[in-house]
């Protein structure tokens, strides 16, 4: 260890550094399909293990519990229920949220897995609420999560 | 096959910042100490191994593991970087040694969190790409979801997880290796700001800056550097699905079969009766009791009753996290595996000074990567060969 050490704060120098780092995702061939089906037709589409039979939600195009390739496309409907929720009162940056964002996961009957995503019309939710997508206008959907504005509750 | 000891601790910080030291500079008298730690050992000569771990991102480096050997003493010998947590650095250099081939290896890990100037960022970059990270937000709503959902189903209450914040920066006060030690009431951490509800302000670690190294040595080596050898009696990882949508949200999945590996080669049968205290990842609160859970510690949805009852204070039946925790110490990033390992030492070698729990002969270390990672690790220790 050293004999000498900064001892003055304003002796201590730094130099601010800065990553660049853009990249490209390519969706692959289950993301494309489930983009797809959502900009073009408001679907959210689930895909099928042979061997198991569980649907996952994301698709993907292996299972994780069998490791068979999926090739078998499921509606999983645009209804689920709320499976976890919380309200976020700070943004990425800890500034205070104006108003307060409501994230959950929402799960899908017959699907393993789910959607995370925004919790909107309403500031009262619960875990079990039934709620659906709200697809933006189909002008408006770039083939993105959020293509789907939110969720909000079944009345 | 050797037995595996830790010979030889060093340990900088944890501090909240530490704007005199570069980041190597805290490797260097990390490692300065940990060597004279270890009977004196000259790393030029004595060392087979070193073993470093760091995450590029967390570091604001794309080749990190590049620039680590000078400062331990490791310039042309032979080192290896593992992207990851210091315990799965801590497994690594366990089966070095057990193959045979090296006597002596060092592990390093160490976190300039000071020096990250948008943290968030790089969280949240850890997302994925396509169904995660475009939804925006401060990606610590993840920990939020997943405490409801463990609350929901287990009936843990909110208060249980609070007594986590309570204990450990009560245990910190105790630890000069801690930041954020402080005497707190359980009122304080309920009034405190619900920044992802029901996941509070004073729940979730602070960062902090600092560095651990360890000396690890085979049979032979160990008993002639140290009369205070720790060894390694059994070492465990496991990664769940990065899927958030398909992981289970409330049983830590990762963390159980990480511990039943570990646990198999340590021979614990009964964890809660065999190990004499835990050190635990507690980056949020809620993650210690959902963790002592999965480490089968004690039953699904008991362990907030537990903390609750006084049973895992410092004077409890089990103490955890006797540190402090990372609620305590500070969040040390990819070093908070050894934050862990380095208490279990001191406790072991009976240098923990006031916080020292007695008679202990067998202490358990665990790791999670933080959000919004999958991954766990376990080592268990003893000062019995």
């Amino acid at each position: 260890m050293s004999l000498e050490k900064i001892t003055n704060l304003f002796d201590a120098r730094h130099w601010i550094g800065h990553m660049e780092a853009d990249y490209r995702y390519t969706l692959g061939i289950a993301g494309e399909r489930f983009f797809k089906e959502i900009k073009e037709n408001a679907r959210i589409m689930g895909a099928k293990c042979p061997k198991c039979g569980v649907v996952f939600v994301p698709p993907r195009l292996y299972c994780e519990k069998c490791f068979m390739k999926l090739e078998e496309w499921v509606d999983v409907g645009k209804r689920g229920e709320v499976y976890t929720y919380t309200i976020a009162t700070i943004d990425i940056d800890g500034k205070k949220l104006e108003k307060p964002q409501i994230y959950a996961l929402i799960k899908f009957e017959g699907a393993h897995g789910g959607l995370i995503h925004k919790i909107g019309e309403t500031e009262n939710v619960y875990i079990g609420m039934k709620v659906e997508a709200v697809f933006k206008p189909p002008s408006e959907r770039k083939a993105s999560i959020n293509d789907i504005a939110y969720f909000k509750p079944v009345k | 096959m050797s037995e595996v000891a830790i010979v030889g601790v060093g340990c900088v910080g944890f501090r909240p910042i530490t704007p005199e030291l570069s980041y190597k500079e805290l490797m260097f008298e990390a490692a300065v100490k940990a060597y004279e730690d270890a009977g004196g050992i000259n790393p030029r000569e004595d060392v087979d191994v070193f073993v470093t771990c760091a995450e590029d991102y967390l570091e604001g480096f794309s080749i990190f593991d590049e620039f680590v050997p000078d400062q331990l003493g490791a310039a042309l010998r032979h080192l290896l970087t593992v992207s990851g947590d210091g315990m799965l650095g801590l497994a690594t250099a366990y089966m070095l040694i057990k193959t045979g081939y090296f006597d002596t290896v060092v592990v390093e890990a160490h976190s300039k969190a000071s020096d990250i100037l948008t943290y968030m960022d790089i969280v949240q970059f850890g997302l994925d790409p396509i169904f995660n990270r475009p939804l925006g937000g401060h990606p610590y709503y993840i920990a939020g979801l997943e405490m409801n959902r463990y609350l929901h189903e287990t009936g843990t209450t909110e208060e249980q997880c609070a007594e986590v914040v309570v204990k450990n920066k009560k245990n910190a006060v105790l630890n000069p290796h801690a930041a954020y030690g402080a005497n707190i009431t359980l009122n304080q951490v309920m009034c405190s700001e619900r920044l992802f509800h029901p996941l509070k302000k004073l729940e979730i670690s602070t960062p902090a800056d600092g560095c651990i190294v360890l000396v690890l040595a085979s049979e032979k080596v160990a008993e002639k550097l140290t009369d205070k050898p720790v060894w390694v009696k059994g070492v465990g990882w496991c990664t769940e699905t990065p899927s958030l949508e398909t992981r289970d949200w409330t049983r830590a999945v990762y963390t159980r079969l990480a511990a039943e590996m570990a646990y198999k080669e340590a021979k614990i049968s009964n964890p809660w009766r065999d190990i004499d205290f835990a050190e635990i990842h507690d980056v949020f609160a809620y993650k210690e009791l959902q963790h002592m859970e999965a480490l089968k510690l004690c039953d699904y949805g008991t362990a907030g009753k537990l903390t609750e009852d006084g049973l895992t204070a410092l004077d409890g039946e089990l103490p955890v996290n006797p540190s402090g925790g990372l609620l305590g110490m500070g969040y040390g990033l990819e070093a908070s595996g050894l934050q862990k390992v380095l208490e279990v030492v001191l406790q072991l070698r009976g240098e923990a000074g006031a916080r020292q729990v007695e008679d202990a002969q067998v202490g358990l270390a665990h790791t999670w990567r933080g959000i919004p990672t999958a991954t766990g690790a376990v080592a268990v220790l003893s000062n019995v060969k």
